[in-house]
């Protein structure tokens, strides 16, 4: 599995499961799958400390979420200890429930940033550079350019930063790094002089239609207001048909516009991505899991991943389902390709 | 003046369009149920977000982006994209970043689009270069965005009342960032907040007015970020102290090398 278009769809489900669920045993797994896929990308790259690293990560967010939850939040029925009622804010009942409630919000937190890492991990630069459609061309461009100067440019931040020390410069306050940011600042802006000077005279940027940019733009703001629009009026409790019907609207729209103005910029790809089987297989899986998804919750049926522990803590239930719901993100460890 | 108005206009509409969307739970009674909000509305407000941050990128690459002002802001994003991977490399005190200072020096000189565009695309690329892409990145982007977009609009405040190339158009700048420093935590605390504060008293209330739901706010802020954007706005207001009018000097000297133009010859 190498297709940025295959981990996306992984990361929308992953991130739709994790979101939607607050039950510690499902969270368990999820997390020790995410840690799995995530640890076996990490030693086909070379990375050795990646788990502990995020365990490191995890803790710490699950640690102060507790602490978090802890002191201020005094709902609950099973005190553990009080603090005194004058404590501004902290002062009231630890219980229990609040306590355990910071936990399982750690873990949502912990998961949803070792997800975000995993996809990080197997996609390099040019992959997600990649995802940036075609409509956002000069966007893309500067992106390209300043992701090609940087590795320059903290070469030269570095050289600059010797220089100075040779000097007698100690870099300790603000003001000795000075004499290391202007120069820095002065040589790279007369690269950009230079880079603009040559993709001007190579003709980039020139066959430009501002009139029609800007039928697509007035298309972009109503699909934008649409969408918002389909969520304001779901707060107001308004039928969820109107809503879901407007975010279809919305998303038509603005995928609409956004390939029509990509088909008119013409770029030259030099790497195309390619589609291998271990990628359409996965891919094909998570957009059908994706699809269901979306039509279980329209007709509200599905698994109920929910648990609360308040207002007095009971053992959560397990369901079958959501077993096998949790297991999805541990599918990329059957397709992932070593190379 | 005319395309002015318009495009004041437009980011006017877009920033209330996304500042609405965080604030919402402080004006729709209906936002602030947590039943059927607390874990959605990060997502739905990080997607609005998204949708933000793209129409003011397509607008302002629609009007703006040449290859001058593409050399010049890939060039600009790499030097802030570095000074926040030495941010990561060598922690500096809790909450201190060195990447606003640059935001709102471009936003001041350049204008409001080239602002709004170092702001997003340094936490884009920063966080492509460090891996830190994840739902919190909209967020981060607009918001460093927003930073830049309004820089924009101390310059003519500073040309009416005669105070530019004056020391103290350098300590506006910096009072600025130092207040930027304070509102980029609070703004960016908003969309995270049903997520993590479960407490009734540091979430908000359905049926408690906006004072009291502020208050509630107010809390949260207190309890779990004030100290780092203190720092945060020391941080800035010292950079811009310190590094402002070098830099202002710099761009001044190369705005004029950046106006050549490009004309076609026909050929007869």
């Amino acid at each position: 599995m190498r297709n940025s278009i295959s981990w996306v769809l992984w990361l929308i489900t992953t991130m739709a499961i994790l979101l939607a669920t607050r039950h510690p045993i499902y969270l368990v797994i999820l997390l020790s799958e995410l840690l799995l896929v995530g640890n076996k990308i990490a030693k086909y790259q070379g990375i050795s400390s990646w788990a502990v690293n995020n365990l490191r990560f995890l803790m710490t967010m699950v640690l102060l979420s507790t602490v978090i939850n802890a002191f201020f939040t005094h709902v609950g029925s099973t005190i553990v200890f009080r603090l005194p009622e004058n404590w501004v804010l902290i002062g009231g009942n630890i219980t229990l429930e609040s306590i355990i409630y910071g936990l399982i919000n750690g873990l949502v937190i912990g998961s949803m940033y070792i997800t975000f890492n995993i996809t990080n991990l197997a996609l390099n630069t040019k992959q997600i550079t990649g995802l940036i459609p075609r409509a956002f061309h000069p966007i893309a461009m500067t992106v390209t350019v300043a992701l090609t100067f940087f590795p320059s440019i903290q070469q030269r931040a570095r050289e600059i930063k010797e220089a100075q020390m040779i000097r007698g410069n100690p870099m300790k306050h603000i003001s000795d790094w000075l004499p290391l940011f202007v120069p820095l600042l002065v040589t790279s802006l007369e690269n950009a002089f230079q880079l603009s000077e040559s993709m001007t005279a190579r003709g980039f940027h020139t066959k430009y239609q501002p009139h029609r940019q800007e039928y697509a733009l007035m298309g972009l703001i109503i699909a934008t207001f649409v969408i918002f629009s389909a969520w304001l009026l779901r707060l107001y409790n308004y039928p969820k048909t109107t809503s879901i019907i407007l975010y279809a609207i919305g998303a038509f729209l603005l995928i609409a516009i956004l390939y029509k103005t990509s088909q008119r910029t013409q770029i030259t790809r030099y790497h195309q991505e390619t589609w291998g089987r271990k990628d359409i297989l996965p891919s094909v899986l998570l957009g059908l899991i994706i699809i269901g998804w979306v039509m279980l919750r329209i007709v509200e049926q599905g698994p109920d991943l929910a648990y609360t522990p308040y207002p007095t803590f009971s053992l959560p239930s397990i369901q079958f389902a959501g077993i096998l719901l949790s297991l999805v993100p541990l599918l990329p460890i059957l397709f992932i390709d070593h190379d | 003046m005319k395309n002015r108005i318009a495009s004041f206009s437009f980011d006017l509409i877009i920033f209330l369009l996304g500042f609405l969307s965080l604030l919402s739970p402080f004006f729709f009674q209906q936002a602030r149920n947590p039943g059927i909000n607390s874990s959605t509305f990060p997502v739905i407000v990080s997607i609005i977000l998204l949708l933000c941050i793209t129409l003011v990128v397509f607008e302002a690459q629609s009007s703006h982006l040449d290859t001058k002002m593409i050399a010049l802001l890939g060039v600009l994003v790499a030097i802030n994209s570095g000074l926040r991977f030495l941010e990561n490399a060598i922690p500096g005190p809790a909450g201190f970043s060195p990447i606003f200072f640059l935001i709102i020096i471009v936003g001041y000189f350049f204008g409001s689009k080239m602002g709004f565009l170092i702001g997003a695309l340094t936490l884009f690329v920063s966080s492509l270069i460090t891996g830190g892409v994840g739902p919190w990145l909209p967020g981060q982007m607009i918001t460093a965005g927003w930073v830049g977009q309004s820089s924009a609009l101390l310059a003519p405040i500073n040309t009416l009342i005669r105070i530019k190339d004056k020391p103290i158009e350098i300590i506006i700048l910096a009072i600025f960032g130092a207040l930027w420093g304070l509102l980029y935590g609070v703004i960016m605390n908003l969309w995270f907040w049903p997520f993590l504060a479960a407490s009734p008293q540091l979430m908000w209330t359905q049926t408690a007015h906006l004072i009291e739901n502020i208050q509630r706010y107010f809390a949260y802020y207190l309890a779990t970020s004030v100290i780092w954007d203190i720092t945060r706005a020391i941080g800035n207001f010292l950079v811009i102290t310190v590094m402002g009018a070098p830099v202002i000097k710099i761009f001044n000297r190369f705005k004029k090398r950046f106006s050549f133009e490009h004309t076609q010859r026909t050929h007869s």
